[in-house]
């Protein structure tokens, strides 16, 4: 009788103490609906890649800058791309892209083809385009590679916070 | 009691004290366990347990304080603790999205969280130390965490301006210009502009009664409930022009039968010289149709085109898309209204061309032929001229419905704020919405999205139209509707708020007449007024030479030429086309940009045949720009450039293109004066003359434009 009553009053504490943290959320969970932006693969248009806030940035400046000539479409109809030799690599175009360090990228975008003895075609965006915003079209390039990208090995053990 | 037995217990005592030490300190752990246990406390000690596993431990840890930090911000009223359990917000190196929450960086914005906090954007309620409390609605705390999708709301409360890196909030507030919400809701920054929809006064005499029954019925842009815009059964990517509005079919009738009454400006017929009408060979629509696709019509107005088996619209959305006009206009208001569409319509965008009699015979005969569909009218029931009760009735349910807000007619007031204010609609509270029957989570970007696609389900009184709206735009125009949250809270963030300059550029005289009569600005700037659609001509001046530009003005031929919308032709007379040159010159020119004559000299064939190589070897110019036959669509065709740029323009464009275009995609190249020099030698070399030059622009254009292919 005892005992039974001081575990009642230990569990009192306890939920006392620790009180009730179920609550539920108020968003569903739509993937799309909480990334940043979003932007539907260019040879499956039925896949839609989120993007962050960094990837969406590099999207915005890719549909200004670079869609011109490295992509097939673009905003104003047709593309530039097939008028040039060497024809450009698509932005998405993994077997191309995955290949070449984010370093490189961006020193091809900085100081243009020449500079790296490529094609001449490929102007230096370096006055145009900030350090900052270069790295945001290198990460929009990787957020929509096919075959996707993978990064060289991730820093660290993989680790939960909870 | 014996002696001995003084100084002990009994077992029960014993027992009484035991249990009662033992409650007693459970009692007193309490507290210090709770404190333990404290949610952001966990998050302290996982983050130390986190950063061990990064190979820059020392500095993760240098900021590291073991109680609640918070970042007290008066001026903006800001008491934020989110970096409590938010540790790595500002290290660099855990951006990377393997980094588990709450520990990952910031993105790098322009608003370092140390001066701005973290609520001022991201909402929520900044001085919760709890996740739950911090992040969604509680009893005592109404406004939850904007969720990423919509956080470009927030740079609006400020940024009243639109900025280039809030691409969706832009859209959404085009949208609340485009949809006119302003007809019926108070917004902020939006004015109500001199018309909405069309004046009706005299609608009578441009339609019939049973064209306003089936417009009235089912707009002709009917979009579906995927968000999907077709006119007249062709997708388009544009928006419907009038939304659908829920009549009945009595109300229909009425309204139609009133509508059809309005007739206080009769249209004389027009009386074509007889010498034009015989002048032409073969059948005038044929000639109209070729005179229509000349003066480029389909820069504002779209039609339905097939290609490869699949129809679609194709032109601009400025004005209304002509597929079936012929069935739907009165011939003698078409003519009429041609001549001069502001007879009609004071506030129409349409510039009034200098027509012959010969063209605007044809061209009427083309669209009243041609763009015509038999079947538009089908489902029509057979109305015959409005009874004197349809026609009263007809004219109260135009004013009970709100018609009034967009469309003026004479005689009726304009009516104003039939629906809710929603200058402050991105501050209020859930508690104060009403969801009626609905089962949508109750959450305001919830009710707003309800709202906008039916009305209906949020309140069943509701009169507000129906709008159909692509994913994406429904939530841009959320994301906008979100960013109107009213006054600013405190005077520092009042300070900060950075506002539309909005200006207007209607210049007086000769030219203000030319420039009014073709609506210039209606696709052109002018020093920060007009559309967006062609360039900006603040600096035209600086630009062009003046011989080019009277030409072009005569005769546009485009220098872009993947340009799918051109320049109309205006058949301007050389009087307005020496007017506008003239202005231009004297009046619209760039600071940076010299005026003075630049020194021939200089320009040698040395120079020209230096530049030559630099353009085609080192440089690659090119891979975007066009001389002769070849070279890149992006930039402008430089056939011309010797007769159409001033020299000082071109020297300052290739210093620095974003110096006097700030938005232009052309690179800025690290080029020596030198190389200046000699590129600007050789530009001024490419010159084509008169007519031969102007014939090959227009052909390989067509070649190059998907447009003139699918109409052929």
């Amino acid at each position: 009788m005892k005992k039974s009553a001081f575990l009642v009053l230990v569990s009192l504490l306890a939920g006392f103490a620790f009180g009730c943290k179920a609550r539920k959320s108020e968003f569903p969970a739509d993937p799309l609906r909480q990334a940043y932006d979003s932007e539907a693969d260019w040879s499956d248009p039925q896949r839609i890649v989120s993007l962050s806030y960094d990837q969406a940035q590099g999207k915005r400046i890719f549909y200004t800058q670079c869609v011109w000539c490295h992509a097939d479409a673009t905003p104003a109809g047709p593309s530039n791309r097939s008028n040039l030799n060497p024809m450009p690599a698509l932005m998405n175009d993994g077997t191309v892209m995955n290949k070449e360090s984010d370093e490189y990228l961006q020193n091809i975008i900085t100081l243009g083809g020449s500079a790296l003895s490529r094609s001449a075609m490929m102007p230096p965006y370096g006055q145009v385009l900030t350090q900052h915003e270069i790295q945001q079209v290198i990460a929009y390039a990787r957020a929509i590679a096919q075959p996707r990208y993978q990064p060289p090995a991730s820093p660290g053990p993989k680790y939960t916070a909870r | 009691m014996p002696a001995e037995q003084m100084g002990q217990i009994s077992p029960r005592l014993r027992l009484i004290f035991v249990v009662t030490s033992v409650l007693f300190l459970l009692a007193l752990a309490i507290s210090p366990i709770r404190d333990f246990r404290k949610e952001w406390k966990r998050y302290k000690r996982a983050y130390l347990r986190f950063v061990q596993t990064r190979p820059d431990t020392k500095r993760l840890l240098a900021d590291y304080r073991p109680q609640i930090n918070q970042i007290w911000l008066p001026d903006l009223a800001v008491v934020d603790r989110c970096t409590t359990c938010h540790l790595g917000i500002t290290q660099p190196t855990l951006l990377d999205a393997s980094v588990p929450q709450p520990f990952r960086a910031h993105p790098s914005i322009p608003h370092p969280v140390s001066q701005w906090g973290c609520t001022a954007c991201h909402r929520g309620q900044g001085a919760a130390t709890e996740a739950t409390e911090a992040h969604e609605t509680t009893l005592a705390w109404e406004q939850p965490l904007l969720p990423v999708h919509f956080i470009q709301a927030s740079c609006g409360t400020c940024h009243r301006a639109n900025l280039p890196e809030t691409p969706q909030l832009d859209r959404g507030r085009a949208l609340l210009v485009q949809l006119n919400c302003v007809g019926c809701h108070r917004l902020r920054d939006v004015e109500r502009p001199q018309m909405l929809g069309p004046d009706l006064t005299s609608i009578g005499t441009k339609v019939s009664r049973q064209w306003i029954y089936k417009w009235l019925k089912e707009p002709r842009s009917v979009t579906d409930l995927n968000g999907n815009v077709t006119v007249n059964g062709y997708m388009t990517g544009g928006l419907p022009r009038m939304p659908q509005f829920r009549l009945t079919e009595q109300e229909l009738r009425d309204l139609s039968g009133y509508l059809s009454t309005l007739q206080s400006k009769p249209v004389k017929p027009y009386h074509f010289d007889p010498r034009a009408l015989a002048g032409g060979k073969g059948d005038p629509a044929d000639q109209g149709e070729l005179r229509f696709r000349q003066m480029f019509c389909s820069t504002c107005h779209a039609l339905s085109v097939t290609r490869a088996g699949t129809t679609s619209l194709i032109g601009g959305d400025i004005g209304p898309e002509l597929t079936k006009i012929g069935s739907k206009v009165n011939p003698d208001w078409l003519a009429a209204w041609l001549r001069d569409p502001q007879d009609y319509l004071p506030h129409s965008k349409m510039p009034r061309y200098q027509w012959s009699d010969a063209d605007l015979y044809s061209v009427t005969q083309y669209i009243t032929k041609r763009l015509t569909d038999s079947d538009l009218l089908n489902g029509v029931p057979s109305l015959a001229a409005p009874t004197g009760d349809e026609v009263e009735r007809g004219r109260r349910l135009f004013i009970d419905k709100g018609c009034a807000s967009c469309h003026a007619i004479q005689g009726i007031p304009v009516q104003r704020d039939l629906g809710p204010d929603l200058s402050a609609i991105g501050a209020r509270d859930v508690s104060q919405l009403s969801f009626g029957e609905s089962k949508i989570p109750r959450n305001l970007i919830a009710y707003l999205q309800a709202k906008i696609t039916d009305p209906l389900s949020v309140n069943t009184a509701a009169r507000m139209p129906v709008y159909r709206l692509a994913p994406e735009d429904l939530d841009a125009l959320t994301a906008a509707l979100l960013s109107m949250t009213g006054a600013p809270a405190t005077a520092g963030l009042q300070k900060l708020v950075v506002s539309q300059s909005p200006s207007e550029f209607h210049p007086a005289g000769e030219f203000g007449r030319v420039y009014e009569r073709y609506k210039c600005y209606v696709c052109h700037q002018f020093k920060g007024f007009g559309g967006t659609l062609a360039p900006d001509l603040s600096y035209e001046g600086s630009r062009a030479q003046r011989q080019w530009l009277i030409g072009f003005l005569k005769d546009p031929k485009t220098v872009r030429p993947m340009l799918v919308l051109r320049m109309p032709q205006f058949n301007m007379t050389d009087q307005e086309a020496a007017t506008l040159a003239n202005y231009i010159g004297a009046a619209l020119n760039s600071p940076d940009v010299g005026t003075g004559a630049t020194d021939g000299k200089q320009f040698t064939p040395d120079r020209a045949a230096m530049g030559k190589q630099l353009y085609e070897g080192k440089y690659a110019c090119q891979s975007c720009h066009t001389i002769g036959a070849t070279g890149g669509y992006v930039g402008p065709n430089l056939n011309n450039a010797g007769n159409w740029l001033t020299p000082a323009w071109i020297e300052a464009w290739l210093r620095n293109p974003q110096a006097l275009v700030p938005d232009t995609i052309e690179p800025r190249r690290a080029f020596t004066e030198d190389e200046i020099q000699a590129l600007t030698a050789y530009l001024l070399t490419l010159r084509v003359s008169g007519k031969q030059g102007g014939a090959t622009q227009v052909a390989r254009a067509e070649n190059a434009s998907p447009e003139s292919e699918g109409r052929r």
